[in-house]
């Protein structure tokens, strides 16, 4: 049986990951778990450290294993470390032994990925049998290649197979949010449920709650989700950055927030973007200077 | 008194006797309480009977719909009362306590309250929501026939066989039981023991009037709904009309009439009439003023026991011996014509109106028709002529008669005829300009009369004519029961015949080629020589049709709106609420009569049928058009196309691919065949798509098909009739590596490879077989080593005759290279326009997507098989190793595709952000995008932007707006998405950015901030805030060009506001007022400065503050003169009391002196403008240049400098103009 099924004695464990919940994972309690699963259950485990920033107790944890999932788990915690390139050395070796093992897939797709190796990770990712993971990944990796339609392709195939998937609920609603129209709505209604249900809240969804209201024009919930995001955890990035985003929508001071974003992630897409922005800025602006003084 | 027309039945049983009837109020069902024991529920609008409820013992006398709930009550001879829900078709529970035979029951209105009349002499009061019986009431000594609850008030009204009918009073009841106060339970047995009376007196029911009259026993009672009026009905045979006040109750009248026991009666809801129903077989209706009878309906054999009125619905119900009829008082059918774009038709007041349809509007009434008829008689029809603008109208008062009524010019005159000529007649209509047809039917005669009423000519018609109408000029239809003839009235003979059952309705066409003749359930349509076309059958009643303008004809049932086409595919275009009689179809409107006569309009989709029609008729730009425009899809279409012989075009809308694959095969699309079968992959459907491939000549798809299939025979038989030799060596290859020795023998047969076929024979020990072949090829070499091999010599042998050697043919034509030119298999015109076109449309959809368009599944298609082939080639050199096993074949093609797929992806598509540049020509668009060279280029060119500089907060903010980041996969950096503006909106070619601070913020913000600090004279401040108004208008977007003047506006008033508060600024930075007032230039500057600062059209009291900031200056320098002529446009300006105080004062004194002690250049009585730059005037006719963005002047030297208001322009450069609106 497959133990992500609804059945499964990972559904748990594997959901709480997805929902952004990983204390919820790290806590639970894996001591009853069957023994073909207690591997899983741990790589989830050590990814939810990896997520809370634990990178260095992760690295040493899984320092000398084997187990191609650890390997790869000890690949995502040295890219965390910002040891890029081992990281991804280590993933291209284990793309070769075990392509088909789920976790070398996901984990080495989000490696690779994160390297800005798209194709190798589509490449590893695309060899996957029924692994949502390997899905969701996929279908972001087209989105931030801005392809949509292929994105769009890779959900309905997924749908079609694993109906109420969390994953592919979430997935879909990543693609719904670059499709928009009525998709914003959909994608609101599955980040809203995940974020409102006490049980499967967390900063994450209450953050893309707060982004589908974004994009519905609805400032004010949204607003009021990112604070209340913020109010739990201070330091959550994509929190702060939205918020500063929501502050220029809707004509308030931004200076605040924008500082709390460069001592949170200094490397944050927002503000590395606004940087090269900036620059193009200066560089466009000085042609027509310089034409002015001619 | 009138002699009983016809009933107007709508819906009849047979049962046995029925003695308790009632209307649900909403849906077209009636209860029938029966003798024999039963309640029944009938659909009388479908005449269908819905359910039976048996669950009384003997017969039931009462029943009664409640009017929200689904619940019915009944009552009958075993004492019992039943509450009944129908939803679940069961008895809830039952109310006992009744002592003898029920007589009646009825629901409160609004109160959970039954009240039931008994044979035991009481009436009680029960509540249904706890069961419990709330109240007796006593008082009639005889059997309690019906009771009654006032529709409105707290009275129930009673009738006896003790001769009485009662009015009670049940405040008292009221009161106990909607108490809001609780009770002990103590004070609740108390209550309910303590039954009539209370402490105080009060009853809960006590009797307020008893209005004796009847000579008999009273049947039935009933309120009136709206006025203090009761109506009863008694053995006596009378009806009595009893009047009320608060204080006493009176008997009006008596209607004198039924011959026998009345025992129904009821007041019309609606109309000032009273019906009766009583033993004499008799229903009579009475006019409720005059008290005479109005009408009356007989029938044969059945006595009338029970009558009951729809509440709402001009229907009625009466139960007889042997069941029960539903049936109206009168045609609600209102009498209209439609003239070109007028309707005329008459109200139920019997006003004549017209309504233009292009105009939607009524007009006032036109024409009163109060003394046309009897008052209760409405007009059946209404015929226009337009050449003299009068009417014909038809009654069937009177035994028939007509009218003949000039209709005045406007509404406006008098509405009373004034002139008009009648006639007895069945039917008239006018048959020519100055001629119209009077029917008669019970003479069957038909009179042609000029317009002055004389006959010209009279014949007879065909037996049996029941109503004439319109033919063409010169004709007439006249209907018979059985047939409808065509009839030239110049001729007087029939010229047409048509076998058509009970025709009551001819509608022509606009174009008058058709006419459809509508009966109760057929509509039959006809050309105008009365040739049938069409006929089609309806289950419910047809009431009416009209004619689209495309000739469609749109008619209406009970309760849908249909349509037909002339070749009789019909369809529903929308359901009805209520009936309606259509009498105009215009695009989307449908315009129809309710049945209160008012006109009405109703929206329909009439996209099916409109695409049924240019189907029909070949209209592919028709047709195009509307699959562009509309959303034609779903099962219908579809297998209407299919049906009516149309694959290729139900092709298009399919998307299941079973379907399309059907299809595709059906009309030979074998593009779309192909990749049906690769989407489903199936053998089955390969070898059809093998089939239907091979018999287009189209090999390439028959090769891949065989290829799916692993038919390596018919491989090697298509590559030798291709003469495809190098495949054939292939498939020989392949057979060698399956260890196929036929499959090998065929292809080196195939090849003619004597070599092949030696070598295989020998590898398979068959040796003479072998030898032979060499020899017969003259081999001899071979056939030595043969010899040797075997250990043989040739003595040895006994050969046959040697046949001669076999040589294939080669083949002269490539045939392999290219399909074999085929003929542009089914595709029509419109097909290829239609793929084209849905290629387009798809594209349009999804405009990156790359494998939903044909054309571009072509390419791909192509692709893969030069790659498979490519991949072969490579093969050839690594001895086949790629056709090793015939299984590989398959996964090498796939692969081929899926290779095109991925190559596909590989490329990273465009984003959002830079669709935004490409959608929109207004720069802030582009910001938003990114794009800021583009958005720089378009400022240059639209106002001559050339300094960025400040405008770069404006850049980054619009640019940070528009993005929001998700936290997507664990352990990836957040997706970036995009915020749109056009939310609703999915379409990636028309979406846009959220613009930050728009026009609307701008205005209600920063705008007020602006003026705030000027009130508060903050004016650095208030400078810097116009200033990035400016520069955020200038970086903006609208929605309209309403809103575009609006900010045109806003820029005008920002720059205005930026220069009056430089200048205010440069007066402020000349020094302290001790330096300057010894400093006589400085002085000078100082003053001119001030007086400019009022310049500038700001708002009236900023403009107040900068005047008297001036005058108070002059007048301290003396300059009298100045301060004088600020102080007059002070108090010109009014406003605020204290500065206008001041003025005054000032005005007062400066008027003794008016002279200026410091000549400056300020000339308070010229026309000028301030140069934004130097701060001096420019007077109006001098040479100035401008800002092209805020419209600030300059002064002409200033020309090619930034403009110092906006900061980002060059003075004096003209560009296309601002754009913020798309």
């Amino acid at each position: 049986m497959d133990p992500y099924s609804a059945e499964g004695e990972l559904i748990n464990i594997h959901n709480f990951f997805h929902q952004g919940q990983f204390q919820e994972v790290i806590d639970f309690d894996t001591s009853t778990l069957s023994a073909e699963n207690a591997l899983p259950a741990r790589v989830l485990q050590l990814r939810a450290r990896l997520a809370l920033g634990q990178a260095d107790d992760v690295l040493a944890d899984v320092q000398g294993e084997t187990e191609p999932e650890l390997e790869a788990v000890g690949a995502l915690a040295e890219h965390a470390l910002g040891n890029t390139d081992a990281a991804v050395k280590t993933v291209e070796k284990l793309a070769q032994e075990s392509p088909d093992n789920a976790a070398v897939q996901t984990l080495g797709g989000t490696v690779l990925q994160a390297a800005g190796k798209s194709e190798e990770a589509l490449a590893l990712l695309s060899q996957h049998t029924g692994n949502l993971e390997a899905i969701a990944l996929i279908v972001q990796i087209h989105l931030q290649q801005n392809r949509t339609d292929l994105a769009v392709k890779e959900v309905t195939a997924a749908r079609r197979w694993a109906q109420d998937s969390l994953l592919v609920n979430l997935a879909e609603s990543w693609v719904g949010l670059r499709l928009g129209g009525d998709k914003y709505q959909q994608a609101f209604y599955v980040f809203e449920e995940l974020a409102q249900a006490p049980a499967t809240s967390s900063v994450r969804t209450l953050v893309s709650q707060a982004v589908a209201e974004l994009h519905l024009g609805r400032t004010e919930e949204a607003q009021a989700a990112l604070e209340q995001a913020i109010k739990k955890e201070p330091g959550f990035s994509e929190a702060i950055a939205n918020l500063l985003v929501l502050n220029v929508i809707t004509g308030k001071d931004t200076a605040e927030l924008t500082s709390s974003l460069e001592t949170v992630d200094p490397q944050h897409p927002l503000l590395a973007d606004l940087a090269e922005k900036s620059a193009l800025f200066d560089k466009s602006a000085n042609r027509y200077k310089l034409k002015l003084g001619a | 008194m009138q002699a009983s027309s016809g009933m107007l039945t709508k819906f009849e049983s047979k049962s046995s006797r029925a003695k308790g009837i009632a209307f649900h109020p909403k849906r077209p069902w009636i209860l029938v309480a029966l003798h024999s024991s039963t309640i029944q529920l009938w659909d009388y609008r479908m005449g269908t009977l819905i359910d039976r409820f048996e669950e009384h013992d003997g017969p039931v006398r009462g029943v009664d719909f409640h009017k929200t709930q689904p619940l019915f009550v009944s009552g009958g001879d075993d004492y019992k009362i039943k509450v009944w829900s129908y939803q679940t078709r069961r008895c809830l529970f039952t109310l006992n306590g009744h002592l003898d035979y029920i007589r009646t029951v009825f629901f409160h209105h609004e109160l959970p309250w039954i009240v039931s009349a008994s044979d035991d002499q009481t009436i009680r009061i029960w509540n249904w929501q706890n069961r419990s019986l709330l109240c007796t009431m006593t008082g009639h000594n005889h059997y309690a026939m019906c009771a009654q609850f006032h529709p409105k008030e707290d009275l129930v009204v009673s009738a006896s066989l003790d001769q009485s009918v009662r009015v009670w009073d049940i405040s008292g009841l009221r009161k106990k039981h909607s108490a809001p106060t609780s009770m002990t339970f103590e004070d609740q047995v108390a209550r309910t023991n303590a039954n009539q009376t209370d402490m105080f007196g009060n009853t809960d029911a006590v009797v307020k009037f008893v209005l004796e009259g009847h000579d008999r026993g009273v049947n039935w009672v009933a309120f009136h709904p709206t006025m203090p009026l009761i109506v009863s009905a008694g053995d006596d045979r009378l009806v009595k009309l009893w009047r009320m006040s608060d204080t006493k109750a009176w008997e009006v009248d008596t209607c004198r009439g039924h011959f026998m026991n009345a025992n129904g009666c009821l007041f019309h809801p609606h109309q000032d009439l009273i019906l009766s129903a009583g033993e004499d077989k008799t229903i009579r209706v009475w006019d409720l003023n005059k008290r005479t009878a109005v009408n009356s309906f007989k029938r044969e054999n059945d006595r009338f026991w029970v009558i009951a009125a729809h509440p709402e619905i001009n229907l009625f119900a009466a139960g007889h011996d042997n069941g029960v009829m539903v049936f109206k008082l009168e045609r609600e059918r209102p009498a209209s014509t439609v003239y070109q774009n007028q309707l005329f038709y008459i109200t139920k007041e019997k006003h004549v109106r017209s309504y233009d349809f292009q105009k939607n509007a009524e007009s006032p009434t036109l024409l009163s028709l109060k003394k046309l008829g009897s008052p209760w008689t409405p007009p059946r029809t209404l015929s226009y002529n337009p050449a003299e603008r009068s009417v014909l109208v038809t009654t069937p008062a009177d035994g028939g008669s007509y009218e003949l009524i000039n209709l005045p010019r406007d509404g406006s005159g008098a509405i009373e005829p004034t002139e008009s000529k009648r006639g007895q007649g069945n039917s008239a209509v006018f048959v020519a300009r100055n001629r119209f047809a009077v029917l008669n039917t019970a003479t069957q005669t038909i009179d042609i009369k000029d317009l002055t009423n004389n006959t010209t000519r009279s014949f007879k018609p065909p037996l049996g004519t029941s109503d004439i109408y319109f033919g063409s000029t010169g004709s007439l239809l006249i209907i018979t029961p059985t047939a409808v003839h065509l009839y030239d009235i110049q001729q007087k003979k029939s010229t047409a015949e048509l076998t058509v059952n009970g025709v009551k309705y001819v509608v022509w066409s606009n174009d008058g080629l058709y006419a459809a003749l509508l009966s109760k359930h057929n509509v039959t349509i006809v050309t105008k020589t009365l040739e049938q076309v069409s006929t089609l059958h309806e289950t419910i009643r047809i009431k009416s049709a009209t004619w689209d303008d495309a000739g469609v004809l749109l008619y209406s049932t009970l309760n849908h709106i249909k349509y037909t086409l002339l070749n009789g595919d019909n369809g529903i275009v929308r359901t009805l609420d209520q009936t309606v009689y259509l009498v105009r179809v215009k695009g989307r409107n449908v315009y129809c009569l309710d049945r209160s006569a008012k006109p009405k309009v109703l929206h329909i989709d009439p996209t099916e049928y409109r695409f049924k029609l240019a189907l029909v008729k070949r209209n592919y730009e028709e047709m195009l058009n509307i699959i562009q425009t509309s959303s034609l899809v779903g099962q219908s279409i579809i297998s209407y196309l299919q049906k009516k012989g149309y694959p290729e075009i139900a092709l298009q809308f399919v998307q299941d691919p079973t379907t399309r694959f059907e299809l595709a095969i059906e009309c030979g699309n074998l593009e779309v065949a192909v990749e049906m079968a690769k989407q489903l992959d199936r053998p089955k459907l390969w070898s059809r798509l093998s089939t239907e491939a091979l018999a287009h000549g189209n090999h390439s798809v028959v090769e891949m098909a065989y290829q799916k299939l692993k038919h390596f025979d018919k491989l090697s038989f298509l590559y030798l009739t291709t003469g495809d030799n190098a495949k054939l060596a292939r498939m020989a290859k392949i057979a060698e590596h399956r260890g196929d020795f036929t499959s090998r023998f065929q292809n080196a047969l195939y090849l003619g490879d004597v070599e092949d076929r030696i070598q295989m024979f020998k590898e398979i020990d068959l040796y003479p077989m072998a030898y032979l072949t060499a020899k017969t090829h003259g081999l001899e070499e071979e056939c030595q080593s043969i010899l040797e091999a075997t250990g043989l010599t040739e003595e040895q042998l006994n050969l046959p005759q040697l046949g001669e050697p076999l040589t294939p043919p080669k083949p002269v034509v490539p045939t392999f290279q290219a399909n074999w030119p085929t003929k542009a298999t089914s595709q029509s015109i419109f097909e290829k326009a239609l793929l084209g076109q849905v290629e387009g449309l798809s594209l349009e959809d999804e405009p990156s997507t790359t494998t939903n368009g044909f054309g571009l599944d072509e390419a791909g298609e192509d692709d893969g098989a030069k790659r498979t082939g490519a991949l072969a080639d490579a093969d050839d050199d690594e001895d086949a190793a790629g056709w090793d096993l015939g299984d590989d074949i398959i996964p090498e093609v796939e692969e081929g595709f899926v290779n095109v797929e991925s190559v596909d992806a590989s490329g990273g598509g465009i984003s959002e952000a830079d669709l935004w540049a490409r959608n929109s020509p207004l720069a802030v668009d582009h910001v938003a995008g990114g794009s800021f060279e583009t958005a720089m280029q378009l400022l240059n060119r639209q106002v001559g932007a050339v300094n960025f500089t400040p405008l770069k907060p404006r850049f980054l903010e619009v640019y940070q707006a528009s993005k929001t980041y998700l936290a997507a996969s664990v352990g990836l950096p957040p997706l970036v998405n995009y915020v749109r503006r056009t939310v609703e909106e999915s379409d990636l070619r028309k979406v846009l950015p959220i613009i930050p601070r728009d026009l609307e913020y701008l205005a209600a913000n920063d705008l007020q901030r602006g003026y705030d600090s000027m009130k508060t004279n903050k004016l650095e401040e208030g400078l810097k805030i116009f200033k990035d108004i400016l520069h955020s208008v200038l970086v903006n977007a609208v929605g309209s060009e309403s809103e575009a003047a609006e900010a045109k506006k806003l820029i005008t008033s920002a720059s205005e506001y930026s220069v009056a508060m430089a200048i205010e600024l440069g007066r402020r930075q000349l020094g302290k007022q001790e330096d300057i007032n010894k400093n006589p230039q400085l002085l000078k500057r100082s003053l001119e400065l001030s007086g400019y600062f009022t310049i500038p059209k700001i708002e009236v009291p900023h403009r107040q503050l900068a005047l008297h900031s001036a005058m108070t200056l002059a007048h301290r320098t003396k300059n009298y003169n100045s301060a004088l002529g600020f102080a007059n446009r002070i108090l010109a300006n009014g406003g605020a009391s204290k500065i206008l105080e001041n003025a005054r004062k000032i005005k007062a004194q400066c008027e003794r002196n008016p002279h200026d002690a410091v000549e400056i250049e300020f000339d308070q009585f010229a026309e000028f403008e301030i140069c934004a730059a130097s701060h001096t005037p420019i007077y109006s006719g001098a040479a100035f240049e401008e800002c092209a963005f805020d419209g600030s002047k300059y002064q002409p030297k200033f020309k090619g400098s930034i403009c110092a208001v906006c900061e980002v322009c060059e003075v004096g450069k003209h560009g296309s103009g601002l754009k913020l609106f798309a």
